[in-house]
């Protein structure tokens, strides 16, 4: 029996980590007796920002992780943030076949595949947001909570003024006043309650999460025939389901938020198109930048682009 | 290897190296170079180790320790300290013990709004120790309350620790730091007593010299002169946080600040005392950080091995009655308080008490108020509580860690009263937050 | 060789003054991008990264000095209750394990540096930052802290005081 020893980044009530350890049930008892995953803890056990170093050099074998933890080593990770389209389809077209290339190139690591996606980003504020004359988002004023991923859209683009907070020390920065807006992915704002300070959830939503599972290549390669099929067999096929289950549950938080009198604002038309065009965009820009310096150049800029977004899901 | 083997090779290492007199942080650092080649594949685990050493020491949660401490040795060194206490002293006249009351409530006000326990202990103790030893009082009745009210910064809100253990384990936000006020004020509360109880029956303990009578004017004199203007650093400092204008962490920047220019007004900065103030900041911090450079891989190391959630699992397993059941996780959380940090022990036995505890009809409000005193208490329980190692780094020469534990024990027993009066009196938790 | 001595006395020393001057950073740092922030303007990213930098510069930076002035707090609990030449020998001993310990993290510490130039690897906070400018603390640290315990392994001066745990 092959065995896998894994940590996922977040703690084990985060949703998201619930979503991982399904997968792992469905492994071990679809691979009974051939192969087998050993969960050793989240964070606690090994710090989230540490574990893509950890899984990259043996020291444990599986990672649940968001692209975005190894951005340097990955930058390509970008599109999938910037992706507007859900595993499924990126699976089908051979997007995510070429990120685990790339994963295998840079990293040293197999990307075995990429989980809850389809869930993207909202900005959410506690003042009712204001729009200029042309229907675009007025963010003067507004003290907006960033982080690296953010950034280059909310400061280049929208010109917030952000201010850099880890997630635990937002509920306390929200209370106080620090910061009165933050971007935030469309589930969760519940189980963090910040929506005790959060009053406006704008539309559209941009990004996309960007959550994969990334084992060690060596052991990758020592694992049997039929451990890697049903590893691969079943995290495409969680690839599917935790997108459909993650669709029911954002239905449900954004149910429950509007029942507490979250009110939505909308950009319409122009203002829409041109704000999701921006987050995509001085994305993409940072991704190009960080490929070209290195030297396996930004060859592949295009096909993942044209892999991981689809021009004509925006539209809708 | 079975969990409880891991646990003896961890703990067993690490107990042994200090018993030898090895340097706690090197202790540390010594039983993960082994944990690591053991449990993380041998040389990998051990770069690993390093890697973990680098996110725990660049997070930001740690800024206010130094900060803290620059402000403390600042105030002392540029003499502002003594004045305050001078006055103060001269103020409340013959109290027994007045400097360790004043410590209860001076602390209690300052480290719960502040919400780092570190940074409060490392300020009071750097400020108020030395000042207390050079009027008389035998070190416990200094050392004693710092600590104690230390860990009061994570019972009253606000409390970073409370908002994280509430976002863990889905419960009201609003409700647990609710729940913390007034079980935290009894605590502070059991802290005079104890004080009260400790000159009762040593008064030596604390110096019993007169003062001179004073008219009201020159009361008036020295509040307006000596008192006013050092508090106002500590409560601009707090009304700052709680204004918005600057996160917890960001604080203990202006609180240094404050000192600093209160001394160029008052004429005590000069360069020597900037200098030795700088000198015995550095000193604690590094003292401080290299232990947790080397206890946030322990930690991990005790969680990845499985070790502590063996332990969990074996502890939890038996079939007992809901009260015996309720003592033992406070004993694993104590026992793991020993050992680990705060926020790995959270998030390691979350997932695992708190389903059980609803399963077993306790409030998970309630439950999660009893979780935060024993994570309170394990900042003090030796042999590894960290406020020990901030303190000792602060007390004068030729204080002893055999000192420092027996100061913190009474403190221990006054949280331990308080658990005992929660479970016997639900309410005094629950009533506030209206459950 | 005495100058290269009486240099290796003084580097020690300097490190520390510069972990001081990043202890000072931090409050400079804070202070400025808070006030920044509140007349609003943008506060420069750099300023919050480079605090948390100076955490790591500043605790690699002084903790060979911390050895040499026995700051590093350790326990004499039990081994003050041994008769002296025995506690003489614990010492020596101690010292010798710290040194190994250190040597230890100076080669892992020296590999991890090495590989994260090899690799390219960055640190992502606000900046990407080749993280061998911050992992090179490892292998000065720890082999200046070697250094340090050594002079207590061989030297009249003893890393313990034997008094009871007078000065732990
Ligand atoms: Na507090
Ligand atoms: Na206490």
């Amino acid at each position: 029996e092959d065995t896998l020893s894994a940590v996922h980044a977040f703690p084990e009530t985060l949703i998201y980590t619930k979503s991982f350890l399904e997968f792992v049930d469905k492994v071990n008892e679809r691979g009974e007796g051939v192969v087998r995953i050993d969960v050793r803890g989240g964070p606690e056990a090994i710090g989230m920002f540490q574990q893509p170093d950890a899984v990259r050099n043996g020291v444990v074998d599986m990672v649940y992780t968001p692209g975005s933890f190894y951005a340097g080593t990955v930058p390509e990770k970008d599109a999938l943030v910037a992706s507007n389209i859900p595993a499924a389809m990126a699976r089908e077209n051979g997007g995510i076949e070429l990120f685990d290339q790339i994963h295998q190139e840079k990293m040293g690591v197999k990307y075995l595949g990429w989980f809850d996606s389809g869930v993207c980003y909202n900005l959410w504020t506690r003042n009712e947001p204001q729009l200029d004359a042309d229907g675009n988002l007025d963010v003067s004023g507004l003290k907006l909570r960033g982080n690296a991923v953010y950034n280059a859209f909310f400061t280049e683009y929208l010109g917030a003024q952000v201010i850099d907070l880890p997630t635990t020390d937002v509920y306390s920065a929200l209370e106080r006043g620090v910061v009165d807006a933050t971007g935030w992915t469309q589930i969760g704002l519940i189980d963090l309650k910040w929506n005790e300070f959060l009053n406006y959830r704008i539309e559209p939503c941009f990004f996309s999460t960007d959550l994969g599972v990334i084992v060690n290549l060596d052991k990758w390669n020592s694992l049997s025939d039929e451990s890697r099929q049903i590893l691969q067999e079943v995290a495409i096929e969680h690839e599917a389901s935790s997108t459909e289950a993650l669709m029911s549950k954002r239905d449900d938080d954004f149910a429950a938020l509007d029942e507490q009198g979250m009110k939505v604002v909308t950009l319409e038309g122009q203002a829409a198109a041109d704000y999701l065009a921006a987050a995509r965009e001085k994305t993409w820009g940072r991704m190009r930048g960080l490929m070209e310096e290195h030297p396996a150049g930004a060859g592949n800029y295009d096909a993942l682009i044209e892999r991981f977004y689809d021009p004509a899901a925006d539209a809708q | 290897m079975e969990w409880y083997d891991a646990l003896g090779l961890l703990l067993g290492s690490i107990l042994v190296l200090m018993a030898i007199g090895m340097p706690v942080a090197l202790a540390f650092l010594a039983a993960n170079v082994i944990g690591a080649w053991v449990f993380m594949g041998g040389w990998a685990g051990i770069t690993q180790m390093l890697n973990n050493g680098f996110g725990a020491v660049t997070s930001f949660a740690l800024v206010p320790i130094p900060l803290f401490l620059l402000m403390g040795e600042l105030f002392f060194h540029t003499g502002l300290g003594n004045r305050m206490f001078s006055a103060i002293d001269k103020l409340l006249g013959r109290v027994p013990g007045r400097l360790s009351y004043v410590t209860v409530i001076g602390g209690t006000g300052f480290s719960t709004l502040s919400g780092s326990s570190m940074g409060s202990t490392a300020l009071l103790g750097s400020l108020m120790v030395p000042e207390m030893i050079k009027r008389g009082y035998k070190k416990h009745m200094s050392i004693g309350p710092i600590m104690g009210t230390g860990g009061l910064a994570i019972i009253i809100p606000p409390s970073a620790l409370a908002v994280l253990l509430a976002t863990l384990a889905r419960i009201d936000v609003g409700a647990l730091l609710l729940a913390g006020v007034i079980p935290g004020l009894i605590l502070a509360g059991l802290y005079i007593l104890l004080i009260w109880f400790q000159v009762k029956i040593d008064p030596e303990a604390a110096p019993a010299y007169e003062v001179t009578p004073m008219s009201l004017a020159e009361k008036l004199t020295l509040v307006l002169r000596d008192v006013i203007p050092m508090l106002s650093v500590m409560v601009l400092t707090v009304a700052g946080m709680i204004g918005g204008v600057f996160t917890p962490s960001e604080a203990a920047a202006f609180g240094a600040l404050g000192v600093l220019v209160l001394a160029v007004i008052y004429r005590g900065l000069s360069w020597a005392s900037l200098k030795n103030s700088v000198h015995g900041a550095l000193k604690v911090t590094l003292m401080a950080y290299l232990i947790v450079f080397g206890s946030a891989t322990f930690s991990q190391l005790l969680a990845f091995s499985g070790a502590s959630r063996g332990l969990i699992n074996w502890a939890t397993g038996f079939e007992l009655a809901p009260l015996m059941m309720l003592l033992v996780m406070f004993g694993v959380l104590l026992m793991l308080g020993m050992f680990m940090e705060q926020i790995s022990i959270m998030l390691l036995t979350v997932p695992i008490f708190f389903p059980l505890i609803q399963t077993l009809g306790f409030d998970p409000v309630w439950f999660g108020l009893v979780m935060l005193l024993a994570l309170e208490i394990s900042f003090t329980t030796p042999p590894f509580g960290l406020l020990l190692f901030v303190m000792k780094g602060v007390a004068p020469p030729g204080t002893t860690m055999r000192d420092i534990y027996m100061a913190a024990f009474p403190y221990i027993g006054c949280s331990l009263v308080l658990v005992g009066i929660l479970i016997a009196f639900p309410e005094l938790a629950l009533w506030l937050p209206g459950r | 060789m005495e100058i290269l001595r009486r240099i290796y006395l003084g580097i020690v020393p300097l490190m520390a003054i510069v972990a001081g001057a990043m202890l000072i950073w931090l409050m400079v740092s804070i202070v400025v991008s808070v006030t920044m922030r509140n007349l609003g303007m943008q506060p420069y990213a750099w300023l919050f990264t480079s605090s948390e930098y100076a955490l790591l510069y500043m605790t690699m930076l002084g903790a060979p000095w911390l050895v040499r002035e026995k700051g590093h707090v350790h326990i004499e609990l039990l081994t003050s209750a041994l008769p002296p030449r025995l506690q003489r020998g614990v010492s020596r001993f101690v010292a010798v394990l710290c040194v190994l310990v250190c040597v230890i993290l100076a080669w892992s510490g020296a590999e991890l540096f090495l590989s994260n130039i090899e690799r390219q690897d960055y640190d992502v906070r606000a900046y990407f930052t080749p993280k061998w400018i911050l992992t090179i603390a490892f292998p000065v640290s720890f082999t200046l802290m070697a250094l340090e315990f050594a002079r207590f392994v061989h030297g009249d001066d003893l890393l313990h005081s034997g008094e009871a745990g007078l000065h732990e």
